[in-house]
């Protein structure tokens, strides 16, 4: 849009008010008026959604960001950054990054490496459909329904541990919920059991956009079936990898409904993570200084992850 | 191009334009409409509205209701929101708002304290001395419901924290509710060598944690307990310290349930009698009926028994409470109705219906189990004590409840977990004093 109108507005601006103009030429006031005009329109256009982040974006992460600066007594007097050195001493809050930095290992390897493996496996087989449906339908469930399921099978008394019990395996029967690392463990499992699907979809997508040419042209020239995933496959799914990476460590860094469902950050604050510590310090602790600190860190940490690894791949693509 | 097709194209912008005015003034008067404030807490005539977190006693309120409105013109409106964490936001945003509701169910002591601290509550005290004067409210919980000296709550039941048991299961093994200590260690004993689990402790939902370290605390040292409510003693003190090790010790030998186990399930398993005994509220004994379990035939109930005899009984009460706040949409009805609320005629139906004690201590319980505990604690004499979850500042609770879940789950020792709750203690009871001065 913007185009255009400066190569409308270019020869007027050169012609002057005086120049002599040609019949097609409009006068020099009409141009600028029309110039307006059209900068109106466009900013009109545009108001309602600048608008609107603004006010339930912008002007809410400021206000987090100014509270983050503030302490939580009654009074809340300005405290610097005391609430931001918390990360340092609350050792609940050591271990919120540590579960968070676990989960976005857990939600970027899992889900990419298993939904690159059953795009490939159901690509072309028999029962692809089928078993692409049951892969894919776990995706469509709530994360707080997927939690509930899992909260039936992972308790202490949950049928996990029943059936281990019914394989006379009692000795590795645990509650698996209640020790950390490995109740933050099977929370991942669970949640790569969910998001796998949407990685089958997008890297289906992807195999199917691949030239079959490519792949006999390989085929070919003596390449064996691995030679042909890994340098002919492989570098074709490149825009689809960098869709599914990205989309994995943002869901990973904002992880919150399941593990809310499943153990509420508990035992104790075991199996937080920085949106969980959010959540807690906020509305349980009743400490919205800290709150505030929490989201304004994990704000930061979103957007440089996303940033530096959008810019990384974009630059490659050459974009 | 035909001048038809010009028409055609003209025609078919301006029915997109209309098309897509008619969408957007319907987006927008939907959107108006989801943003205008909601009715749900508007005054309607010969009612009060009533903000509750718990959905299952809409019955039982719209029941006592119809006896309220015999005597101040206006039922009761139960507006359920049952999850507890939700409910309480919603409750203190729309405290600040001109459509509050007209009565509001909330915990006592700490919990009450914060909320009239921040504005908003109306002082209830004219109301309570009345209470008081006719016998009808116990004076020793006004200190729960009071801050600066005013009462700002309406107390709604008195539960106690009891250890419910199945009857069919101790008479089974020869057992019976046991007098003292030893006596409880027999059962557990017993119950444990006949493959049952003997006692429930979760921390699922968060502060079902602090049930056990309450009562094993008070039958060490209730006095020690009133010390460390107040921040007077410490966290790292013996009898601490001892209620800790007696817990830690019944964890080890396998008499507790696994932490992650849902109280919801309690009435259940004790009804199959894969459980022995579970340590709740008296308001479970609804539960109990829900689970189809009768009182006195298939269940019943003692107070824990202190761990040394010489040891002063007591018995931890609970007591949630209706206030009134300063923008009740309905203020009038609304003192009204909390002016009545622990009048005789209507307990009787609020206590028939929650199967628990009435917070008026002339209204026996219609529940046997439930009757039989309040004479217990009239006979014995037993000193009430305030439960834990609303017996300190809401931070320091909430933090210590957590490290409770983490020692349940096994994650630090009796002695670590002690001292981190100290070590929050005393940041805690910090802040709020100098909040307070």
């Amino acid at each position: 849009m913007s185009t255009p109108t400066t190569d409308r507005r270019a020869p007027a601006v050169g012609a002057g008010p005086s120049a002599p103009t040609d019949g097609a030429r409009r006068p020099p006031a009409t141009h600028a008026w029309r110039g307006r005009r059209e900068r109106l329109t466009a900013g009109a256009f545009m108001a309602p959604s600048v608008v609107l982040v603004a006010l339930f974006l912008l002007a809410p992460f400021v206000w987090t960001v100014h509270r983050s600066f503030f302490s939580d007594t009654r009074t809340t007097p300005f405290s610097w950054f005391d609430n931001y050195a918390l990360f340092a001493s609350d050792p609940a809050l050591s271990r919120s990054v540590q579960n968070t930095l676990m989960w976005v290992v857990g939600t970027v390897v899992l889900p990419f490496v298993l939904g690159l493996a059953i795009a490939c496996m159901t690509d072309a087989g028999r029962f692809s459909r089928l078993a692409r449906l049951c892969v894919v339908l776990p995706y469509a469930l709530s994360g707080s329904a997927v939690a509930v399921v899992w909260n039936f099978m992972l308790t202490a008394d949950g049928a996990v541990n029943q059936v281990l019990t019914g394989l006379n395996l009692d000795s590795l029967a645990h509650g698996w919920l209640l020790t950390w690392p490995g109740n933050t463990v099977v929370m991942i499992l669970a949640n790569a059991w969910q998001a796998t699907g949407v990685a089958v979809i997008l890297f289906l997508v992807g195999l199917q956009s691949i030239p079959p040419e490519t792949l006999e042209a390989g085929a070919l020239d003596g390449a064996g079936s691995w030679q042909r995933f890994r340098h002919i496959v492989l570098p074709q799914l490149r825009p689809v990898s960098i869709i599914v990476i990205g989309m994995s460590l943002v869901n990973g860094l904002k992880s919150f409904d399941l593990i809310w469902v499943l153990t509420q950050g508990g035992p104790g604050r075991a199996t937080e993570t920085l949106a969980v510590s959010m959540y807690n310090e906020t509305f349980l602790e009743l400490r919205p200084g800290a709150g505030a600190a929490i989201a304004v860190v994990l704000t930061v940490i979103v957007l440089a992850a996303s940033w530096l690894y959008l810019r990384r791949q974009l630059d490659v693509k050459g974009v | 191009m035909s001048a038809s097709g010009r028409t055609s194209r003209a025609a078919a912008p301006l029915a997109r334009r209309r098309f897509l005015a008619g969408v957007a003034s319907g987006a927008a008067a939907l959107a108006a409409g989801g943003c205008a404030r909601g009715d749900s807490t508007s005054a309607q005539p010969g009612t009060t509205s009533l903000s509750n977190d718990n959905a299952t006693w809409d019955e039982g309120y719209r029941s006592a209701g119809r006896e309220l409105k015999k005597i101040t013109g206006y039922a009761l409106r139960p507006l359920s929101n049952p999850s507890v964490t939700s409910y309480q936001q919603v409750v203190q945003m729309t405290m600040q708002t001109s459509k509050a509701a007209d009565l509001v169910k909330w915990a006592s002591g700490y919990q009450l304290k914060r909320l009239a601290r921040a504005g908003g509550l109306t002082d209830l005290t004219d109301v309570w001395e009345r209470y008081e004067a006719k016998g009808w409210v116990r004076g020793a919980s006004r200190e729960t419901v009071s801050y600066r000296g005013k009462a700002y709550g309406v107390p709604i039941y008195e539960s106690y924290y009891v250890l419910f048991y199945s009857k069919p299961v101790f008479k089974r093994l020869g057992l019976s509710a046991p007098a003292d200590w030893a006596q409880l260690l027999h059962c557990a004993e017993v119950l444990k060598r006949n493959k049952i689990t003997p006692f429930l402790a979760s921390q699922v939902g968060g502060w079902p944690a602090i049930e056990w370290f309450q009562e094993l605390v008070t039958k060490v040292d209730p006095h020690f307990y009133q010390k460390l409510t107040t921040g007077a003693a410490s966290y790292t003190d013996a009898p601490a310290r001892r209620a800790m090790d007696i817990w830690h010790d019944f964890m080890r030998k396998g008499w507790m349930t696994s932490p992650d186990f849902d109280q919801a399930r309690g009435p259940g398993a004790l009804k199959e009698g894969t459980l022995g005994m579970f340590l709740h509220g008296t308001w479970q004994a609804s539960g109990m009926a829900a689970a189809g379990m009768e009182p006195d035939v298939d269940y019943g109930a003692f107070i824990l028994p202190t761990v040394r005899p010489s040891t002063q009984k007591s018995v931890i009460a609970e007591s949630g409470v209706f206030v009134v706040p300063s923008h009740a949409s309905s203020h009038e009805a609304a003192m009204a109705n909390a002016g009545a609320w622990l009048t005789p005629s209507v307990q009787r139906k609020w206590s028939d219906f929650l199967q628990d004690s009435s917070a008026n201590p002339t209204v026996r319980s219609s529940n046997p189990v439930v009757a039989r505990l309040q004479q217990d604690i009239a006979r014995e004499h037993r000193l009430p004590l305030i439960r834990y979850w609303e017996a300190g500042p809401p931070s320091l609770i909430q933090g210590n409840t957590n490290d409770l879940g983490g020692f349940m789950a096994g994650q630090t020792s009796p002695a670590t977990t002690l001292r981190r709750m100290q070590e929050r203690a005393h940041d805690e009871w910090a802040a709020w004093r100098r909040d307070e001065a």
